[in-house]
Protein backbone atom coordinates (compact mmCIF):
# COMPACT_ATOMS: atom_id res chain seq x y z
CA UNK A 1 0.00 0.00 0.00
CA UNK A 2 1.46 3.31 -1.07
CA UNK A 3 1.76 6.11 1.47
CA UNK A 4 -0.49 8.22 -0.76
CA UNK A 5 -3.29 5.64 -0.67
CA UNK A 6 -2.96 5.39 3.12
CA UNK A 7 -3.12 9.16 3.46
CA UNK A 8 -6.14 9.36 1.15
CA UNK A 9 -7.89 6.63 3.16
CA UNK A 10 -7.26 8.41 6.46
CA UNK A 11 -8.26 11.86 5.21
CA UNK A 12 -11.30 10.48 3.37
CA UNK A 13 -12.45 8.47 6.39
CA UNK A 14 -12.05 11.38 8.80
CA UNK A 15 -13.97 13.59 6.38
CA UNK A 16 -16.72 10.96 6.17
CA UNK A 17 -16.87 10.68 9.97
CA UNK A 18 -17.16 14.45 10.27
CA UNK A 19 -20.02 14.50 7.74
CA UNK A 20 -21.87 11.68 9.55
CA UNK A 21 -21.49 13.29 12.99
CA UNK A 22 -22.68 16.60 11.59
CA UNK A 23 -25.74 14.99 10.05
CA UNK A 24 -26.60 13.28 13.33
CA UNK A 25 -26.22 16.59 15.13
CA UNK A 26 -28.45 18.36 12.60
CA UNK A 27 -31.07 15.60 13.01
CA UNK A 28 -30.83 14.52 9.37
CA UNK A 29 -30.12 10.84 10.11
CA UNK A 30 -31.06 8.55 12.97
CA UNK A 31 -28.23 7.06 15.00
CA UNK A 32 -29.40 3.55 14.12
CA UNK A 33 -28.90 4.34 10.41
CA UNK A 34 -25.51 5.96 10.96
CA UNK A 35 -23.91 2.88 12.56
CA UNK A 36 -22.90 1.39 9.19
CA UNK A 37 -21.11 4.55 8.03
CA UNK A 38 -19.22 5.03 11.27
CA UNK A 39 -18.11 1.38 11.30
CA UNK A 40 -16.95 1.61 7.64
CA UNK A 41 -15.00 4.79 8.27
CA UNK A 42 -13.28 3.28 11.30
CA UNK A 43 -12.50 0.14 9.27
CA UNK A 44 -10.83 2.21 6.54
CA UNK A 45 -8.78 4.10 9.11
CA UNK A 46 -7.66 0.76 10.60
CA UNK A 47 -6.56 -0.46 7.13
CA UNK A 48 -4.59 2.74 6.59
CA UNK A 49 -2.95 2.89 10.01
CA UNK A 50 -2.15 -0.83 10.17
CA UNK A 51 -1.28 -1.94 6.59
CA UNK A 52 -0.35 -5.32 8.08
CA UNK A 53 -4.07 -6.22 8.13
CA UNK A 54 -4.40 -5.66 4.39
CA UNK A 55 -1.09 -7.50 3.71
CA UNK A 56 -2.27 -10.47 5.77
CA UNK A 57 -5.64 -10.82 4.03
CA UNK A 58 -4.33 -10.16 0.51
CA UNK A 59 -1.78 -12.93 1.08
CA UNK A 60 -4.42 -15.22 2.49
CA UNK A 61 -6.92 -14.66 -0.35
CA UNK A 62 -4.37 -14.42 -3.19
CA UNK A 63 -4.66 -10.73 -4.09
CA UNK A 64 -1.76 -9.32 -6.12
CA UNK A 65 -1.42 -6.29 -3.86
CA UNK A 66 -2.87 -5.11 -0.54
CA UNK A 67 -4.40 -2.05 -2.20
CA UNK A 68 -6.43 -4.40 -4.41
CA UNK A 69 -7.73 -6.02 -1.26
CA UNK A 70 -8.73 -2.65 0.18
CA UNK A 71 -10.56 -1.69 -3.04
CA UNK A 72 -12.29 -5.08 -3.08
CA UNK A 73 -13.37 -4.61 0.55
CA UNK A 74 -14.87 -1.23 -0.27
CA UNK A 75 -16.77 -2.71 -3.23
CA UNK A 76 -18.09 -5.57 -1.11
CA UNK A 77 -19.22 -3.19 1.64
CA UNK A 78 -20.95 -1.01 -0.96
CA UNK A 79 -22.74 -3.99 -2.53
CA UNK A 80 -23.94 -5.18 0.88
CA UNK A 81 -25.23 -1.70 1.72
CA UNK A 82 -26.85 -1.36 -1.70
CA UNK A 83 -28.70 -4.64 -1.30
CA UNK A 84 -29.82 -3.79 2.22
CA UNK A 85 -31.11 -0.46 0.98
CA UNK A 86 -33.02 -2.23 -1.79
CA UNK A 87 -34.64 -4.41 0.90
CA UNK A 88 -35.44 -1.36 3.03
CA UNK A 89 -36.99 0.43 0.06
CA UNK A 90 -39.14 -2.64 -0.68
CA UNK A 91 -40.39 -2.66 2.90
CA UNK A 92 -41.05 1.09 2.84
CA UNK A 93 -42.89 0.84 -0.49
CA UNK A 94 -45.13 -1.86 0.93
CA UNK A 95 -45.83 0.17 4.07
CA UNK A 96 -46.67 3.33 2.11
CA UNK A 97 -49.02 1.34 -0.13
CA UNK A 98 -50.71 -0.24 2.89
CA UNK A 99 -51.08 3.16 4.56
CA UNK A 100 -52.62 4.60 1.38
CA UNK A 101 -55.05 1.66 1.20
CA UNK A 102 -55.98 2.04 4.87
CA UNK A 103 -56.56 5.75 4.40
CA UNK A 104 -58.69 5.24 1.28
CA UNK A 105 -60.83 2.57 3.01
CA UNK A 106 -61.16 4.81 6.06
CA UNK A 107 -62.43 7.72 3.99
CA UNK A 108 -64.93 5.45 2.25
CA UNK A 109 -66.19 4.23 5.64
CA UNK A 110 -66.53 7.80 6.86
CA UNK A 111 -68.44 8.81 3.71
CA UNK A 112 -70.76 5.81 4.00
CA UNK A 113 -71.54 6.83 7.56
CA UNK A 114 -72.36 10.30 6.29
CA UNK A 115 -69.64 12.04 8.23
CA UNK B 1 -65.94 -4.12 32.29
CA UNK B 2 -62.94 -2.44 30.73
CA UNK B 3 -62.13 1.08 29.83
CA UNK B 4 -65.36 2.49 28.37
CA UNK B 5 -65.88 4.96 31.20
CA UNK B 6 -62.22 5.49 31.82
CA UNK B 7 -61.81 8.79 30.01
CA UNK B 8 -64.59 10.42 31.98
CA UNK B 9 -63.06 9.39 35.30
CA UNK B 10 -62.44 12.29 37.62
CA UNK B 11 -58.96 12.86 38.89
CA UNK B 12 -58.40 13.96 42.44
CA UNK B 13 -56.41 16.99 43.56
CA UNK B 14 -52.65 16.58 43.86
CA UNK B 15 -52.72 13.16 42.30
CA UNK B 16 -50.85 12.71 39.07
CA UNK B 17 -52.98 11.89 36.06
CA UNK B 18 -51.13 8.85 34.78
CA UNK B 19 -51.34 6.98 31.49
CA UNK B 20 -49.94 3.48 31.13
CA UNK B 21 -48.75 2.95 27.56
CA UNK B 22 -48.96 -0.72 26.61
CA UNK B 23 -47.31 -1.45 23.25
CA UNK B 24 -48.60 -4.77 21.92
CA UNK B 25 -47.24 -6.66 18.94
CA UNK B 26 -48.73 -10.15 18.60
CA UNK B 27 -49.69 -10.36 22.29
CA UNK B 28 -52.98 -12.29 22.02
CA UNK B 29 -52.00 -14.68 24.83
CA UNK B 30 -51.29 -12.15 27.57
CA UNK B 31 -52.90 -8.85 26.67
CA UNK B 32 -56.30 -9.46 28.30
CA UNK B 33 -54.75 -10.67 31.56
CA UNK B 34 -52.24 -7.83 31.65
CA UNK B 35 -54.92 -5.16 31.19
CA UNK B 36 -57.38 -6.71 33.66
CA UNK B 37 -54.63 -6.96 36.29
CA UNK B 38 -53.63 -3.37 35.63
CA UNK B 39 -57.17 -2.02 35.92
CA UNK B 40 -57.92 -3.99 39.08
CA UNK B 41 -54.67 -3.11 40.88
CA UNK B 42 -54.55 0.52 39.68
CA UNK B 43 -58.16 1.67 39.14
CA UNK B 44 -57.07 5.32 39.26
CA UNK B 45 -54.85 5.30 36.23
CA UNK B 46 -55.76 5.24 32.55
CA UNK B 47 -54.15 3.02 29.98
CA UNK B 48 -53.71 2.93 26.22
CA UNK B 49 -52.96 -0.26 24.32
CA UNK B 50 -50.98 0.48 21.16
CA UNK B 51 -51.62 -2.42 18.79
CA UNK B 52 -48.57 -2.19 16.55
CA UNK B 53 -49.91 -3.85 13.40
CA UNK B 54 -50.23 -7.29 15.01
CA UNK B 55 -50.90 -10.27 12.76
CA UNK B 56 -52.61 -12.37 15.43
CA UNK B 57 -55.88 -11.81 17.32
CA UNK B 58 -54.58 -8.79 19.27
CA UNK B 59 -56.81 -6.25 17.43
CA UNK B 60 -59.92 -8.45 17.84
CA UNK B 61 -59.21 -8.84 21.57
CA UNK B 62 -58.93 -5.05 21.88
CA UNK B 63 -62.32 -4.60 20.17
CA UNK B 64 -64.16 -7.43 21.95
CA UNK B 65 -63.07 -6.39 25.44
CA UNK B 66 -63.50 -2.68 24.60
CA UNK B 67 -59.94 -1.92 25.65
CA UNK B 68 -58.89 1.70 25.24
CA UNK B 69 -56.61 1.21 22.27
CA UNK B 70 -55.24 2.51 19.00
CA UNK B 71 -54.33 0.37 15.97
CA UNK B 72 -51.25 1.16 13.94
CA UNK B 73 -52.15 0.24 10.32
CA UNK B 74 -48.67 -1.23 9.74
CA UNK B 75 -46.00 -2.55 12.10
CA UNK B 76 -43.78 0.35 13.08
CA UNK B 77 -41.68 -1.02 15.93
CA UNK B 78 -41.57 -0.46 19.68
CA UNK B 79 -40.19 3.08 19.48
CA UNK B 80 -42.95 4.29 17.20
CA UNK B 81 -45.60 2.55 19.31
CA UNK B 82 -44.39 4.21 22.51
CA UNK B 83 -44.16 7.56 20.72
CA UNK B 84 -47.76 7.22 19.53
CA UNK B 85 -48.72 6.63 23.17
CA UNK B 86 -46.71 9.69 24.22
CA UNK B 87 -48.54 11.82 21.64
CA UNK B 88 -51.84 10.58 23.08
CA UNK B 89 -50.67 11.35 26.62
CA UNK B 90 -49.54 14.82 25.55
CA UNK B 91 -52.77 15.68 23.75
CA UNK B 92 -54.97 14.41 26.59
CA UNK B 93 -53.07 16.37 29.24
CA UNK B 94 -51.56 13.55 31.28
CA UNK B 95 -49.02 14.48 33.97
CA UNK B 96 -47.07 11.26 33.63
CA UNK B 97 -46.81 8.27 31.32
CA UNK B 98 -45.45 4.86 32.16
CA UNK B 99 -44.23 2.23 29.70
CA UNK B 100 -45.89 -1.04 30.57
CA UNK B 101 -45.20 -4.35 28.82
CA UNK B 102 -48.14 -6.29 27.43
CA UNK B 103 -46.51 -9.64 28.14
CA UNK B 104 -47.09 -9.58 31.91
CA UNK B 105 -43.47 -8.92 32.94
CA UNK B 106 -44.32 -5.72 34.79
CA UNK B 107 -46.30 -5.61 38.03
CA UNK B 108 -48.88 -2.82 38.27
CA UNK B 109 -48.46 -2.33 42.05
CA UNK B 110 -45.14 -0.56 41.35
CA UNK B 111 -46.78 2.16 39.26
CA UNK B 112 -48.06 4.07 42.29
CA UNK B 113 -44.66 3.70 43.99
CA UNK B 114 -43.02 5.15 40.90
CA UNK B 115 -45.49 8.05 40.88
CA UNK B 116 -44.85 8.72 44.58
CA UNK B 117 -41.08 8.72 44.01
CA UNK B 118 -41.52 11.04 41.02
CA UNK B 119 -43.51 13.56 43.08
CA UNK B 120 -41.44 13.36 46.27
CA UNK B 121 -38.09 13.70 44.54
CA UNK B 122 -39.19 15.92 41.67
CA UNK B 123 -37.84 13.45 39.12
CA UNK B 124 -38.35 13.67 35.37
CA UNK B 125 -37.91 9.93 34.79
CA UNK B 126 -38.40 7.04 37.24
CA UNK B 127 -37.00 3.63 36.28
CA UNK B 128 -38.22 0.42 37.93
CA UNK B 129 -34.92 -1.34 38.60
CA UNK B 130 -34.72 -5.11 38.92
CA UNK B 131 -31.13 -4.81 40.15
CA UNK B 132 -32.08 -2.64 43.16
CA UNK B 133 -34.54 -5.37 44.15
CA UNK B 134 -31.81 -8.00 44.00
CA UNK B 135 -32.77 -9.36 40.60
CA UNK B 136 -31.67 -8.34 37.14
CA UNK B 137 -30.88 -9.79 33.77
CA UNK B 138 -28.46 -12.72 33.68
CA UNK B 139 -26.21 -14.23 31.03
CA UNK B 140 -25.54 -12.31 27.82
CA UNK B 141 -28.32 -9.84 28.56
CA UNK B 142 -26.85 -9.17 32.00
CA UNK B 143 -23.39 -8.56 30.53
CA UNK B 144 -24.84 -6.20 27.93
CA UNK B 145 -26.75 -4.32 30.63
CA UNK B 146 -23.60 -3.97 32.76
CA UNK B 147 -21.72 -2.58 29.76
CA UNK B 148 -24.49 -0.05 29.14
CA UNK B 149 -24.46 0.94 32.84
CA UNK B 150 -20.71 1.57 32.61
CA UNK B 151 -21.04 3.63 29.43
CA UNK B 152 -23.84 5.74 30.92
CA UNK B 153 -21.73 6.29 34.04
CA UNK B 154 -18.89 7.49 31.79
CA UNK B 155 -21.15 9.89 29.92
CA UNK B 156 -23.18 11.24 32.84
CA UNK B 157 -21.36 10.34 36.11
CA UNK B 158 -24.63 8.77 37.23
CA UNK B 159 -25.17 5.06 37.86
CA UNK B 160 -28.30 3.60 36.30
CA UNK B 161 -28.44 0.10 37.76
CA UNK B 162 -31.03 -1.27 35.31
CA UNK B 163 -30.74 0.70 32.04
CA UNK B 164 -32.62 -1.90 29.97
CA UNK B 165 -35.65 -2.01 32.27
CA UNK B 166 -38.73 -1.55 30.12
CA UNK B 167 -40.77 -0.04 32.93
CA UNK B 168 -40.11 3.68 33.02
CA UNK B 169 -42.26 6.62 34.07
CA UNK B 170 -41.89 9.99 32.39
CA UNK B 171 -43.26 13.36 33.53
CA UNK B 172 -45.00 15.85 31.28
CA UNK B 173 -41.78 17.56 30.20
CA UNK B 174 -40.38 14.20 29.01
CA UNK B 175 -43.70 13.27 27.38
CA UNK B 176 -43.44 16.39 25.26
CA UNK B 177 -39.88 15.52 24.22
CA UNK B 178 -40.92 11.99 23.24
CA UNK B 179 -43.95 13.27 21.37
CA UNK B 180 -41.98 15.81 19.34
CA UNK B 181 -38.24 15.33 19.11
CA UNK B 182 -36.28 13.54 16.36
CA UNK B 183 -34.58 10.20 17.07
CA UNK B 184 -35.73 9.88 20.69
CA UNK B 185 -36.44 6.25 21.56
CA UNK B 186 -37.37 4.58 24.86
CA UNK B 187 -33.86 3.14 25.09
CA UNK B 188 -30.88 3.50 27.46
CA UNK B 189 -28.97 5.96 25.28
CA UNK B 190 -31.92 8.36 25.34
CA UNK B 191 -31.96 8.17 29.15
CA UNK B 192 -28.28 9.09 29.13
CA UNK B 193 -28.86 11.95 26.68
CA UNK B 194 -31.72 13.32 28.76
CA UNK B 195 -29.56 13.19 31.92
CA UNK B 196 -26.90 15.18 30.07
CA UNK B 197 -29.57 17.70 29.06
CA UNK B 198 -30.50 18.17 32.72
CA UNK B 199 -33.27 15.65 33.35
CA UNK B 200 -33.42 14.12 36.83
CA UNK B 201 -33.53 10.34 36.57
CA UNK B 202 -34.10 8.13 39.62
CA UNK B 203 -34.63 4.43 40.16
CA UNK B 204 -36.80 2.50 42.58
CA UNK B 205 -36.43 -1.21 43.37
CA UNK B 206 -39.01 -3.38 41.61
CA UNK B 207 -39.48 -7.05 40.98
CA UNK B 208 -40.48 -8.32 37.57
CA UNK B 209 -41.91 -11.61 36.44
CA UNK B 210 -40.72 -13.87 33.69
CA UNK B 211 -42.39 -13.19 30.33
CA UNK B 212 -45.84 -14.78 30.32
CA UNK B 213 -45.89 -15.47 26.59
CA UNK B 214 -45.79 -13.67 23.25
CA UNK B 215 -42.67 -12.75 21.33
CA UNK B 216 -40.13 -10.21 22.46
CA UNK B 217 -39.35 -7.26 20.25
CA UNK B 218 -35.70 -8.03 20.85
CA UNK B 219 -35.98 -11.28 18.96
CA UNK B 220 -36.69 -9.27 15.82
CA UNK B 221 -34.27 -6.56 16.75
CA UNK B 222 -31.02 -8.43 16.49
CA UNK B 223 -29.10 -8.19 19.75
CA UNK B 224 -25.87 -7.30 17.98
CA UNK B 225 -27.24 -4.31 16.10
CA UNK B 226 -29.02 -3.20 19.29
CA UNK B 227 -25.74 -3.18 21.22
CA UNK B 228 -23.84 -1.57 18.32
CA UNK B 229 -26.36 1.23 18.10
CA UNK B 230 -26.53 1.76 21.87
CA UNK B 231 -22.77 1.69 22.41
CA UNK B 232 -22.04 3.97 19.45
CA UNK B 233 -24.67 6.40 20.63
CA UNK B 234 -23.29 6.41 24.17
CA UNK B 235 -19.62 6.53 23.15
CA UNK B 236 -19.67 8.91 20.22
CA UNK B 237 -22.87 10.79 19.47
CA UNK B 238 -23.61 11.60 23.10
CA UNK B 239 -21.03 14.40 22.86
CA UNK B 240 -22.50 15.99 19.76
CA UNK B 241 -26.26 15.95 20.31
Amino acid sequence: MSPVLRLVLIVGSLLALWVVINRVRKKKIRIADSVYWVVCAVLMILFAVFPGIAFFFSGLLGFLSPSNFVFCMIIVLMLVKLFNMACDISKLTDKVEQLAQELALHEKENEDQGL
Amino acid sequence: MYGAHILQKQHRENVLKILAIIPAYNEEECLANTVSELTSVCPDIDYLVVNDGSHDRTPEICDELHLNHIDMPVNCGLTSGVKAGMKYAYRHGYDAAVQFDADGQHMPQYISKMADAMQEQGADIVIASRNLAGGGAVGARGTGAKLITALIKRATKQTITDPTSGMRMYNRKMIEIFAREFDISPEPDTISLLIRKGAKVIEIPAEMRERQGGTSYLRYFSAVSYMARTCLSLLLFQWFR
